[in-house]
């Protein structure tokens, strides 16, 4: 009898370290799991944010009007980092002279943002992703988006019909600090 | 030694193995109601066998890690704490990692379909004027083909009487909004457009590509302008 009840707790012994042991590699695997999924909600998180400033800022463009050009300019500005920043006014010569001259008021609407997850470089069939064009941005930014952009301005200007303007911008958003910040600006032609 | 190991893992760690394994499942089945009336329930359970356990300490000065005449009892709590956490591995792979990975997939997939659709609705050769009409159809949901067919068919004739030709290419696509079923696919491309005599037309459109998925299979529903204004 004795030795039926030894090996009967034996039995119960082993068994209790198995199942402990599934349940220790089970607790590995849940914590991968949360984890993972956590992950997943920042990245999705933060894209939902990158997309608004993108939205944002190209609210500010494509809104510029001659009265609120000098505060939507610096809101701009502000709202840029590396080469797009040092850049800025040569960037936006073209649109300051052009609100300038023009007594236009422009109604412009974002149509769709996106974070831009296919891309062909004009004559490059592969689609290689572009050659990081500001390396010292790289060292202060801790990721860069790529967002499409495409938007409608309607330009009224004083005495002449209204002119449609379609924008289709790429816009690069870095993540500076915990800050968004656009870092590049491309139209595509 | 050993008997501090037992209760450390029998009467400590396991109970509370068994509740983050309950509210891990909460977290990954959203918290529905049913379920927070079974947490409860089960927690409830587990705190009172804590306790039991240790008023069952005061009196005899043993524990269900430590009893030597228990084994059942022990291996019954470290069995149902590793069922509960094996439990909460089944849910989250299932509503967190499959969902997750899925989305991802189809991210990248619907990007890649709305890109060949938007180009081949915008090539065109005089030479075979349904080769780019089948390659977008390929793609497209019945009922969407038919109707494509029917709106080109015109369109292909004259083209072809003006012996145009047309070519695209996707610059850049990006997914606007993805569901479990749906989704939206903005796509900028590049067009250009050859008429004898005359120099390439060269246009940059701006597409919104929706799809849905039928049958595990991503079919582009509508192809439109984004900027229609």
């Amino acid at each position: 009898m004795p030795e039926e009840q030894t090996r009967g707790r034996s039995v119960y012994g082993i068994a209790a370290i198995v199942f402990g042991v599934i349940g220790v590699a089970a607790a590995v695997l849940a914590a991968m799991i949360w984890s993972g999924h956590r992950g997943e909600v920042i990245e999705r998180s933060h894209q939902t944010e990158v997309l608004q400033t993108a939205a944002q800022w190209t609210g500010l463009l494509i809104n510029l009007n001659k009265d609120s050009a000098a505060e939507n300019l610096q809101q701009l500005r502000d709202g840029t980092v590396g080469q797009l920043n040092v850049e800025f006014d040569n960037t936006m010569a073209p649109f300051t002279s052009l609100v300038a001259k023009l007594d236009s008021k422009t109604v412009g609407q974002v149509e769709s943002v996106s974070i831009e997850t296919l891309h062909h470089q004009p004559g490059d069939a592969q689609g290689r992703p572009q050659e990081d064009p500001q390396p010292e941005l790289a060292s202060v930014a801790a990721r860069t988006d790529t967002v499409l952009v495409v938007a409608t301005s309607v330009n009224q200007n004083a005495g002449a019909q209204p002119t449609t303007v379609r924008w289709n911008l790429r816009l690069d958003v870095s993540d500076v600090d915990g800050k968004l910040l656009v870092s590049h600006l491309e139209t595509i032609r | 030694m050993t008997n501090r190991l037992r209760v450390l893992a029998v009467d400590i760690l396991a109970p509370l193995a068994a509740i983050a394994a309950l509210v891990f499942i909460g977290a990954a089945l959203a918290w529905p109601r049913w379920w927070v009336a079974v947490c409860t329930a089960l927690c409830l359970l587990v705190v009172q066998g804590v306790v039991v356990n240790l008023v069952l300490y005061r009196r005899d000065g043993v524990t269900v890690g430590t009893d030597d005449d228990g084994p059942e009892l022990r291996f019954g709590v470290i069995a149902v704490a590793a069922a509960a956490l094996a439990a909460a591995v089944f849910v989250g792979y299932t509503q967190w990692t499959l969902p997750d990975r899925n989305l991802n997939r189809d991210s990248a997939e619907v990007v890649g379909i709305a890109s060949s659709v938007s180009e081949a609705s915008a090539t065109f050769s005089p030479s075979s004027p349904n080769a780019s009409i089948d390659r977008a159809t390929a793609l497209m949901s019945p009922r969407r083909a038919e109707a494509y067919r029917n709106e080109f068919a015109a369109v292909a004739k004259d083209l072809t009487s003006r012996n145009i030709s047309g070519q695209a290419q996707t610059i850049s696509a990006g997914v606007e909004a993805i569901g479990p079923a749906v989704a939206s696919v903005a796509v900028v491309m590049r067009g250009t457009q050859n008429a004898p005599g005359k120099p390439a037309d060269i246009a940059v459109l701006a597409l919104r590509v929706t799809l849905e998925k039928e049958a595990g299979k991503w079919l582009v529903t509508d192809v439109a302008p984004i900027n229609a204004r």
